[in-house]
């Protein structure tokens, strides 16, 4: 596919670009808050510095996505960021929980990691030259997210029955959300026409599905999916039907969309 | 005195080095490892103050940078608990010694932060204070500690101009703005000035005397005011000590006296953010004892 | 139930350079601890490699009757020739008439 300029795309399409790029910053940057809340509280203090890198390299990946953003849309990445209403952020609705404790982080980050690197997937050749280039550094450091989060689901998961137990819980509680990753995105049709997206996020869900089962089997942690013929995995849960809207209605974001914007909020126009 | 003994403090006495492995006697380890325990300590519960506001950085870039600062200030805890544990010390007792109160952190860690400018005012100043300490710990006799130190100062260093150009920032904005930051400084420059310590008599401070550390108490304030003074004043702070005034001649500073039995209070657990705290940390140490069991019970790794 | 372990960690900081010592980490296991060794000593890209070692596997010499052998070992070392050549070289330049052209002031290694 040849390289596309961003003014060279139609209106719909760019459109639809600005939807992508603002689902993923959104999604980066609130789950980089959540985690952010564990600097200085972790398990241990090894881990606490780990966990802090994690979220560090969101905050930063969300930073490069509204910079994206702003260079389709006009704007700065700071006003993006902080100067909307809790209804207009875009994030995943799996992303709306709090940080609970250590296990529901865990899955949550687990599930979210995971769905994102089959996104990424998708991005991998994108034909807009300025996002194939955040994806491949992305890429390069979610490596180690997933390699420690995949660390910590083999040792909540056999680490004895009461952390099986309230991991298995939280993965029961977030199943649902989970789904919302990689929803449909609107105009997304347009997107896999001008060659920035490859296919369709309903292809990456069902290569992350697969990707998980033989792992969740061997742990024997829930899996609420059946296979169907043809080997497509369907769920009996009730998945969101707005998978990144109505955040206003999340009592944990309005309060987490309080703090981050408090000092921002006090004066918009001034220089922090 | 046994000769062994006489020996070592002759050792340390003229720069002589100490490593983990050696001979001590026992008054120097529980001196060294009392030392670097509070130390640690204070890089721990120093997290706290600061970890509110990571969630309430105004912009990408500031939450990014704050994020890093305490997440430095967590990987400095973990490197001087280590100098202790190798002492002798194990880690879960010095948590649980602190999180009980029986051991101390820095005054400055006992207080409220208000306004994002506070953010500013303990990142430049604050940490300033601490790194004129740190810097002259960086020639002490226990060498693990001074390597250590090496390693913490030049980490802090950045902290430092992180602080500074937030306080800039804060100064060039708005009037909102520059009232906020004056605010805080009016607020933070009593303890900062307790920080630290009262003047000791050096000729009975042990610490000094084994080289623990190499500065007095005195020594350090003089230097952290002969530095950071002008630079509060030439951006049009104000200082809130009527008395503050350097001797021409001498370059000495003099000042209105500290509280010093505020300070007292303070390091004792009775600051105003101290109780407070210490049970947050202690909740959080129980509700995350059941992660650290898990991952001891877990099948070692390959 | 284990417990935790010291790791040491050491790295390499660019190309060509040796491995140092950088520090040391508790962790509950080999893999969590090169995971901890990346965030103390390669957060910063201050490190191309990282070597992870249990402090258990490591031994340990310092006697200094092994290490600081107490009789004249200046056969083995640069300062143990200096003086003795320098003077040796005195000696046979002023046999021989005036400099040779090109010869060099100091003593070089060989």
């Amino acid at each position: 596919m040849t390289a596309v300029m961003a003014e060279a795309l139609d209106r719909g399409t760019r459109e639809a670009l600005a939807g992508l790029l603002l689902a993923m910053a959104d999604d980066e940057f609130v789950l980089g808050f959540w985690d952010s809340e564990w600097t200085g509280i972790a398990p241990l203090l090894e881990e606490d510095v780990a966990q802090s890198s994690i979220a560090q390299d969101e905050i930063g990946h969300a930073q490069a996505l509204y910079q994206l953003l702003a260079e389709v849309i006009g704007g700065d990445a700071d006003r993006i960021a902080f100067g909307r209403e809790p209804a207009a952020y875009r994030h995943a609705r799996l992303l709306d929980h709090a940080r609970t404790d250590w296990a529901f982080s865990i899955a949550r980050r687990f599930l979210y990691d995971t769905a994102d690197a089959a996104r990424l997937d998708l991005l991998v050749a994108c034909a807009w030259p300025p996002l194939a280039g955040v994806v491949a550094k992305m890429r390069r450091e979610e490596t180690y997210h997933l390699l420690h989060m995949h660390t910590w689901l083999e040792r909540l998961a056999s680490g004895g029955d009461d952390a099986r137990g309230r991991l298995a819980a939280a993965l029961e509680r977030l199943w649902p959300d989970a789904l919302t990753v990689l929803a449909p995105l609107p105009g997304e049709e347009l997107l896999v026409a001008a060659g920035i997206l490859a296919e369709p996020m309903a292809a990456a869900e069902q290569r992350w599905l697969a990707s998980l089962r033989p792992i969740f089997t061997r742990l024997e942690l829930p899996f609420p999916f059946i296979q169907l013929e043809g080997e497509r995995l369907e769920t009996t849960l009730a998945v969101p039907a707005e998978p990144r809207d109505g955040h206003d209605g999340s009592d944990s974001f309005r309060w987490l969309w309080g703090e981050f914007t408090m000092v921002y909020r006090s004066d918009p126009e001034a220089v922090w | 005195m046994n000769d062994r003994i006489q020996a070592f403090n002759q050792h340390v006495a003229s720069g002589g080095k100490v490593e983990a492995g050696d001979w001590m006697p026992d008054a120097y380890r529980e001196a060294v490892c009392r030392f670097v325990e509070m130390h640690a300590n204070s890089e721990l519960m120093g997290v706290l103050p600061e970890r509110e506001w990571i969630m309430r950085a105004p912009t990408l870039k500031r939450k990014l940078a704050l994020t890093a600062k305490v997440q430095d200030e967590v990987g400095h805890a973990q490197l001087l608990y280590r100098v202790a544990e190798d002492l002798g010390k194990p880690r879960e007792a010095m948590i649980a010694d602190l999180l009980a109160g029986r051991t101390k952190f820095h005054n400055v860690f006992h207080y409220p932060t208000r306004s994002w400018a506070d953010v500013g005012v303990i990142a430049w100043l604050v940490d300033a204070a601490a790194i004129v300490a740190q810097q002259a710990l960086r020639e002490s006799s226990y060498a693990p500690y001074a390597r250590t130190m090496k390693k913490i100062c030049w980490e802090e260093s950045v902290h430092i101009m992180h602080g500074r150009d937030v306080v800039l920032t804060l100064v060039n904005g708005t009037s909102a703005q520059r009232a906020m930051v004056q605010e805080a400084l009016d607020r933070w420059w009593g303890p900062l000035m307790q920080m630290h310590g009262p003047r000791t008599d050096p000729t009975k401070d042990r610490d000094l005397a084994w080289r623990i550390k190499n500065k007095d108490n005195e020594t350090l304030r003089q230097e952290f005011l002969n530095t950071y003074v002008p630079r509060v004043r030439e951006i049009g702070l104000k200082l809130p000590d009527p008395a503050l005034r350097q001797d021409p001649e001498t370059g000495r500073w003099t000042y209105t006296e500290p509280d010093w039995r505020e300070l007292y209070a303070v390091v004792t657990g009775h600051g105003p953010r101290s109780a407070e705290r210490l049970a947050f940390r202690r909740v959080n140490w129980e509700q995350t004892q059941w992660v650290r069991d898990a991952i001891l019970t877990s099948p070692k790794a390959a | 139930m284990r417990s935790l372990e010291v790791y040491e960690v050491f790295k390499r900081e660019r190309e060509g350079g040796p491995m140092i010592h950088a520090g040391n980490l508790l962790a509950p296991d080999p893999e969590l601890a090169s995971h901890y060794a990346r965030e103390f000593y390669g957060r910063r890209q201050e490190s191309i490699r990282l070597w992870i070692v249990p402090r258990a596997a490591i031994r340990e010499l310092d006697d200094p009757d092994l290490l600081q052998p107490p009789f004249d070992r200046s056969f083995k070392k640069p300062a143990g020739y200096s003086t003795e050549i320098k003077r040796k070289l005195a000696e046979a330049r002023g046999r021989v008439d005036g400099r040779v052209e090109g010869e060099p002031e100091e003593v070089e290694a060989g």
